[in-house]
Formats: C-alpha cells, structure tokens, sequence
C-alpha cells in the first residue's frame, strides 16, 4: 500500500476535514439542542411547536437536501454565496442539534418533576434549577447516546463531496479514481475510520465512567 | 407575645375534578410545632405544598409572616428560600453530594461564599449527625440517613418554619427512629415545624396543637391529650383507634 504514501497530504487533509466537520457538529449541536430540549420541555406551546418543526426537518430529510438548501438555496435567495466548509459546519451543527435535543429532552423526562419540585423547595429560581440540578444529571445521562451521535455524523460527513468539500471518503475517492487501486484504498480508508470511530466511543465511555455518579446510571 | 410565621386563610385547591383543600385556614406562630393527620388522600401534601407555593392554591391566602404570598407579584423564590420543605420521598439531588446537597441553596441562593457556605452546610450536618457522611452520594446513605441529609438541607438556611410532608412513611420501620431523634433535637431547639405524620408516640411529646384532616377539610383540631383520651368528633375517634391499635401490633 505505499503508493498511498504519495497521497499523504490529501489524506491527511481529508480526515483533517472530516474530523473538524465532526467535532465541531458534535459540539456546537450540543449547545444548541441542550438550548432546543430545554425550550421543549419547559416552553409554552408556542416555542415547543416551533422547536418540533425544527427537529422534524432536520432529522425527517436526507442531509444531502440540507446542504443544498444551505449551499444553493439560501445563498442564491440572499444574493450571496457561502464556501462549501461553512455550509457543512453549519448544516451539521443544526442537524445534529436536532438529534441531540432528543436525547437530551428523554433524559430531563428521566429525571423528572421530583427534582425540580426540591430544586423550587429550597429557593432556587427555575432556571438555577435547571443548571444546577437538571443539566448535570442529563448531561450525564446522555453520554453513551453522544457517542452514537459522534460516531453518525463521522460518517456522513463524506456528504459534503456533493457540495465540493473533500472529507476523508471524498480523498479516498479521488485516490481510487487516479490509482485505480480501487480495493487497497478503499480497504485502507475503511481501516482508518473504523479504528477512529472505535478510539471516539471509548474516550466516550471513558468519559462516562469518570462522571458517573452511583445513582444515575443507565444501562446502555 | 405570639408571632405568627405562617398562616393561610380560606385555603382552596382545585384539580380538574377534585377539590382537595375546601376552605382550610390555620395558623403557625414562632416555636409551635403543629401536626397534621388523617387519612391518605386526604390533601394533607396538598395542603403543605400550597403552603410553600410548591403549587399555587386555586383561591385564598397564604401569609409568610408578614407578607402575602397569594398576591401577584412576589418573589416565590425568595420566600420559598426562608421556608423548609421535607418531602415524603425525600428527593434529594442525585447528582450531589450530602454536603453539596446541603451547599446548594446556600451557594446559589443566600449566595453566601464557598467557604461560609460549607462551613454552615457542615454545621447542618452535624445538627443531624451525618457529618461523617458528607462526601457520600445518596445512593450510598440508606433511607433513613437520606431523609437526615433532607432535614439538614432545609434547615441550613435558617428558614422560618420546616413543613414536612411525611418525613418517615417511606422508610423501613427499622429506619423511622433516627428521623424521629434527628425532629425531636429540633423541636427541643424551638424550630417551627407544620408536620404531616402519623407518628403517634412523637406527635404526643412534641405538638403544641393536632389537626385532624379529612377529605380536604380540617376536622378537629385540640392537644394531642384531646386525641388520645377523647376525641370530640367521630371521625377522629374512629381513626384514631386505628392508630393506636395499629401502632400497638407494631
């Protein structure tokens, strides 16, 4: 397999790519649907039908209608254009968001009234009990479901080929296409992510372990 | 001279379909420890969560000391953080430790700074003797310990009056005593306490007023001796011969 070495920087690029696009969808979707299940769960009805509406597009439509949406659609409605690596951050971060509210929404119905109930009882505001109470014991819960996430967007990031960005699988395609070594690459590009996604859900259950409090704990 | 710490007047609370507090007021003046009994289902939680604008009564007032928690516009938060509350299922906050369980409303209410904080969450501890046990989680104290650490987290901030909804019923009768030990320091220390409970023996050493409530009203009211010699209404004799009889098997 040397000739990949050839390839080296192409390679490294694209995963380069495909881990940024990753990390930062996985971050930034964070943030946003913790913002997404909390004004969900205690919204009015108003802000939980605008946040449903949300979700279902984004978990109900294939991510590759996203991206155009936001590379062709939105551009050309605003008279401008957005480079390909944008588009991706973006379309990534909402979509995961969508995800993410979810399981963060199923782990506050875990945890419960009672919590907020005794939150209220000894003076804090709703929002203090939802930072200080409900948070830290959702976030933890939904940890093992976080790394599942990190490991689907990984994937599907070689989507953004279609909009002109080379992620790992995009390198791997242009290697096959010049080479046409078509099993080695591929086989080697399949290696590379298999043993990142494996490293990526350990560092997650790591995580867990080491956050785990005895008394909120799921089995997964 | 009597200061009133709590009172509520003409007290309702309506659900879709049930009235579960008709018409009740009553009164709490500073040191009197007050208990409440009857029946399950009878309101008495609704009644002391209405109390603590844990839930807003449907009509009525409710006064903490001087000032009128009904009208629009007050502040609940900070009243709730001068009123105790211990619940029936104690729910203290998983993720916390004993300690951090008892810092909280300290830290983020009262704002008191971490060192004040710990220092008081510390003293709380030890007024319930766990203080050896404040690095635990509760999932690791047993139930009675765990409804000590949710006595400490309400008596931490000095409130003016404790209400707790059935500190002992969901514990294993092995586990009541130390809870009953841990209210009898406090009402030694002339802490103010509206109790549910059905701790007959306690009720009798310590309450300066029973209240029999039934079906969302207030039957009888008198000193625990009215309760246990002779109870003027029917109901309360009925129930209370329940009691005791069950209270003797035990």
């Amino acid at each position: 397999m040397e000739f990949l070495l050839k390839y080296l920087d192409l390679l490294l690029y694209g995963f380069v790519t495909t881990v940024e696009v990753t990390l930062f969808g996985v971050f930034a979707g964070l943030v946003f649907g913790i913002l997404l299940a909390i004004g969900d769960v205690y919204g009015g009805r108003i802000t939980s039908t605008i946040i449903r509406f949300y979700v279902e597009f984004f978990r109900g439509s294939p991510i590759i209608i996203q991206l155009f949406i936001f590379y062709i659609t939105i551009p050309t409605l605003l008279n401008t254009i957005i480079d390909g690596f944008t588009v991706g951050l973006l379309v990534f971060s909402l979509n995961s968001a969508a995800y993410q509210k979810g399981y963060i929404k199923g782990a506050i119905e875990v945890i419960s009234e009672d919590q907020m109930t005794a939150s209220l009882s000894i003076g804090l505001s709703k929002a203090q009990a939802i930072f200080y109470v409900i948070l830290p014991q959702a976030l933890r819960i939904v940890i093992p479901a976080w790394g599942n996430e990190f490991c689907s967007l990984t994937k599907s990031t070689s989507a953004l080929l279609l909009i002109g960005v080379r992620d790992f699988t995009g390198a791997g395609r242009t290697i096959a296409f010049q080479t046409f070594r078509v099993l080695e690459t591929w086989s080697f590009i399949a290696i590379v992510y298999l043993i990142w996604i494996s490293a990526m859900m350990k560092i997650a259950d790591i995580v867990y372990e080491k956050v785990k409090i005895p008394g909120i704990e799921i089995s997964v | 001279m009597t200061i009133r710490v709590m009172e509520c007047r003409n007290l309702w609370k309506i659900y879709d379909k049930i009235t579960a507090v008709k018409d009740v007021s009553l009164k709490i003046n500073e040191g009197e420890i007050k208990l409440i009994f009857g029946p399950s289902g009878s309101g008495k939680s609704t009644l002391l969560r209405c109390l603590a604008m844990l839930t807003p009564p449907t009509k009525g007032e409710v006064f903490l000391r001087d000032e009128c928690l009904t009208k629009p516009n007050v502040d609940l938060n900070k009243a709730r953080a001068r009123i105790g509350f211990v619940f029936q299922h104690i729910w203290l906050f998983l993720h916390l430790t004993a300690l951090g369980n008892v810092e909280l409303a300290l830290r983020h209410v009262l704002k008191m700074s971490k060192n004040e904080a710990r220092e008081r969450a510390m003293q709380a501890l030890r007024e319930v003797k766990l203080e050896e046990w404040a690095k635990h989680y509760p999932a690791q104290l047993s139930g009675g310990q765990q409804q000590r650490v949710g006595i400490a987290r309400a008596l931490a901030r000095n409130p003016d009056i404790i209400l707790l909804d059935e500190p002992t019923s969901a514990l294993d009768p092995e586990l009541t005593g130390e809870v009953i030990d841990t209210l009898r320091d406090l009402a030694k220390k002339g802490t103010t306490m509206l109790i549910v409970s059905h701790e007959m023996p306690f009720a009798r050493e310590v309450a300066d007023e029973m209240i029999f409530f039934d079906e969302g009203i207030i039957v009888e009211t008198g000193p625990p001796e009215q309760f246990f010699t002779n109870p003027r209404s029917e109901r309360a004799q009925r129930f209370m011969a329940r009691l005791i009889k069950r209270t003797k098997r035990e």
